[in-house]
C-alpha cells in the first residue's frame, strides 16, 4: 500500500462508493465530509462502508432541533432530530447525518453490521426520545430506573423537572 | 440456555471501584453472556454545557473524569480555537502535550495497579501506586493539583515550566523508567501473573475492528489506531510518538503495551523539556464564539477521545457531544466474555481500563437558583 496516496484519497474512496445515496455534502473542517441521507438508506450507506472496510464507528451524536418560531404568514415547522454517525478512518472522518421528525422518531438499527453500534443506539434513544428498530438491547443504559418515559433530557425543551425547580436539591 | 444462572454484580460491589452493574449469565462457572448497565455515576454534564459559557465549560469538561482530566479539557479546548479560529502559540501546545504525556504516566500505573489487584496481586498493585505517587508529585509541581491540573486556556495554557521545575521533572521520570522497566519484567515473567492474562480475554484483529476498539485495548490486538499518530494534535507534529503495537491481544498483550508506551511518553517528555519553543503562553480568543460545528479528536491514556461541538454564534455551545474511549471499548469485554470463567470477568473488565466516570455524562439537571 503506498499509504501517502492513500490518505490523501480516502475520502474519496468513501464518497465514491456511497455516492448515489447522497443528498447533499458539505466540508466544515479540512479532514472531514458530512453527507446526508435519507433514513431509508442508512442500512445500505453503513454496510457499504462496512463492505469496503472504511473507517470505524467512532460515535453516534444526536442533534435536537425544536421546532422554531413560525415567521409571519409561514406554517410552523414540525421538530426534528438529526443523527450523525461518525466513522473515522486514520485523520478523516465521514459523518452520515439522518434526520427524524418528533412524530415519527424511528431509525433502523445498524447493529446487524456494526455490533459495536449497541451501546451509542440506547444512549440516543434515551436521550433524545428515537426509537431504534431492532436493536438488540432496549433496557435503560444511563437514565436512572425511575426516569419518566417519554422525557427525553438532551431534547433542548427539557429544562429540569418542574419539583426539583422548588428549592430542593433533589 | 434454560438451566442458566444469572450473577448479578453491582452496582455497589467490594470488587469494582467505581458503580456499574453487570449482569453475568453463567453455566457453572463458565460465562454465556454478559450485559452492561451504566449512568449511576450520571451529572448531566452534556446537558450542563449547553447552559454555561464557553470558559465555564472547560472547567466543566476538566471534570468529567478525575483520571484524564487533561485530555478532556484539551480535547475542548482545542475544538473551541479550531471553532474561533485560533491557534494556541507553540509553546503552549508543548506544554499541552507535556502534562498529556505526565497525564498517561500517572494513568497507566494507577491502571497497573487496579488491574494487579484485580489478578490478586497486591504486592504490584502497592508498588505501582507508590511509585505513581513520583508522577502525582511532578503535576502537583507544576499546576498545584495533583488531579484536574487545570493546565488548559481557551488559546493557550495557564502555567510555564520553570528550569527548576525541568530538572526535577527530568528527574522523576528517570526514576520511573527504572519502575517501568522492572513492572515490564514483572508482567513477563511471574508464573502467576501470566496465569491470568496469557491467552486470557484474547481479541482478535478482526473482532477488534469490527467492535470499534480504540487506544491500547486495540493496539494490543495490532490494530494500528492511535489519534497522536494519526491526526497529530497539541505538538506531536513537532514531537512524534511512535505507535506501540502487539499481535497477541490478550491481556498480556494490553499490559505490555501499556506499560511500553509509557517508554515513549517518557521518550517524549524529555524531548520536549530540552526542547521547549520560546513564545507566548496564550493566545487571544473572542468571548462568543463563531457558529459552526467542530469535531476534535485527542488520544486519551484509554484511547480516543471524541469531541463534537456546535457554535450558535453565542457566548454557551449549541451542543458539546462526548464520546469517552470507555464506552468505545466496553463492546470488547461483553464480546469477549463467553467462554471465560467467572473468575476471569473482574481482569477482563480491569483490561480495558474503563472508566465509568466518563461513560457516565449525560442528564440530571440540578437547579440553578
Amino acid at each position: 500500500m503506498s499509504q501517502e496516496v492513500m490518505q490523501e484519497d480516502l475520502l474519496r474512496q468513501a464518497l465514491d462508493a456511497i455516492r448515489s445515496w447522497i443528498r447533499a455534502e458539505k466540508t466544515p473542517q479540512p479532514n472531514r465530509v458530512d453527507v446526508v441521507i435519507d433514513r431509508e438508506d442508512l442500512l445500505t450507506v453503513v454496510e457499504t462502508l462496512r463492505r469496503i472496510q472504511w473507517g470505524y464507528l467512532s460515535a453516534i451524536t444526536g442533534l435536537d432541533h425544536p421546532v422554531t418560531e413560525p415567521a409571519e404568514g409561514e406554517s410552523a415547522q414540525e421538530g426534528h432530530v438529526e443523527v450523525l454517525y461518525h466513522f473515522c478512518e486514520k485523520d478523516k472522518v465521514l459523518t452520515l447525518r439522518v434526520s427524524v421528525p418528533y412524530s415519527d422518531a424511528v431509525l433502523p438499527s445498524i447493529c446487524g453490521i456494526l455490533p459495536s453500534a449497541t451501546l451509542f443506539e440506547r444512549e440516543l434513544s434515551e436521550m433524545f426520545g428515537v426509537r431504534i428498530e431492532g436493536t438488540p438491547d432496549t433496557s435503560r443504559l444511563l437514565l436512572p430506573d425511575n426516569w419518566p418515559e417519554g422525557v427525553y433530557p438532551l431534547r433542548k425543551a427539557f429544562t429540569g423537572f418542574p419539583e426539583a425547580k422548588e428549592g430542593s436539591d433533589e | 440456555m434454560s438451566e442458566k444462572f444469572v450473577i448479578p454484580i453491582g452496582p455497589q460491589h467490594p470488587a469494582l471501584k467505581e458503580p456499574s452493574h453487570f449482569e453475568i449469565f453463567v453455566d457453572g462457572e463458565e460465562v454465556i453472556n454478559a450485559t452492561l448497565r451504566l449512568g449511576y455515576v450520571h451529572r448531566g454534564i452534556e446537558k450542563g454545557a449547553e447552559q454555561r459559557t464557553w470558559t465555564q465549560n472547560l472547567y466543566l469538561m476538566e471534570r468529567i473524569c478525575g483520571i484524564c482530566s487533561h485530555v478532556h479539557a484539551l480535547a475542548f479546548a482545542q475544538g473551541v480555537e479550531a471553532l474561533a479560529g485560533v491557534q494556541a502559540p507553540p509553546r503552549a501546545r508543548a506544554i499541552r502535550q507535556l502534562v498529556a504525556e505526565l497525564e498517561r504516566l500517572h494513568s497507566h500505573l494507577l491502571w497497573l495497579g487496579v488491574a494487579a489487584h484485580e489478578a490478586g496481586f497486591d504486592a504490584l498493585f502497592m508498588y505501582s501506586w507508590r511509585d505513581r505517587e513520583t508522577v502525582m508529585d511532578l503535576l502537583e509541581l507544576l499546576s498545584g493539583n495533583r488531579v484536574n491540573y487545570s493546565a488548559n486556556l481557551l488559546g493557550g495554557v495557564k502555567f510555564d515550566v520553570t528550569p527548576d521545575q525541568k530538572v526535577r521533572i527530568l528527574d522523576g521520570v528517570s526514576f520511573l523508567e527504572e519502575r517501568v522497566q522492572y513492572y515490564l519484567n514483572v508482567v513477563n515473567s511471574d508464573e502467576t501473573f501470566l496465569g491470568r492474562t496469557r491467552g486470557v480475554g484474547v481479541l482478535s484483529r478482526e473482532e477488534a475492528e469490527r467492535l470499534g476498539a480504540v487506544g491500547p485495548t486495540a493496539r494490543a490486538s495490532g490494530v494500528p489506531r492511535d489519534v497522536r499518530v494519526d491526526v497529530p494534535y497539541a505538538a506531536y507534529t513537532e514531537f512524534p510518538v511512535r505507535m506501540v503495537l502487539s499481535q497477541q491481544g490478550d491481556l498480556q498483550a494490553r499490559f505490555v503495551v501499556r506499560l511500553e508506551e509509557l517508554f515513549e511518553s517518557i521518550r517524549v517528555i524529555r524531548e520536549i523539556l530540552n526542547n521547549l519553543p520560546e513564545s507566548e503562553l496564550t493566545a487571544r480568543m473572542p468571548r462568543r464564539i463563531p457558529a459552526g460545528e467542530v469535531i476534535s479528536r485527542v488520544e486519551a491514556p484509554r484511547g480516543e477521545l471524541f469531541y463534537f461541538i456546535v457554535s450558535n454564534g453565542s457566548d454557551k455551545p449549541e451542543r458539546v457531544k462526548v464520546r469517552t474511549p470507555s464506552l468505545a471499548n466496553w463492546g470488547t469485554v461483553l464480546a469477549t466474555a463467553p467462554g471465560h470463567k467467572l473468575a476471569d470477568i473482574p481482569m477482563l473488565v480491569a483490561g480495558i481500563d474503563p472508566c465509568f466516570s466518563c461513560n457516565d455524562r449525560t442528564v440530571v439537571v440540578k437547579t440553578v437558583r
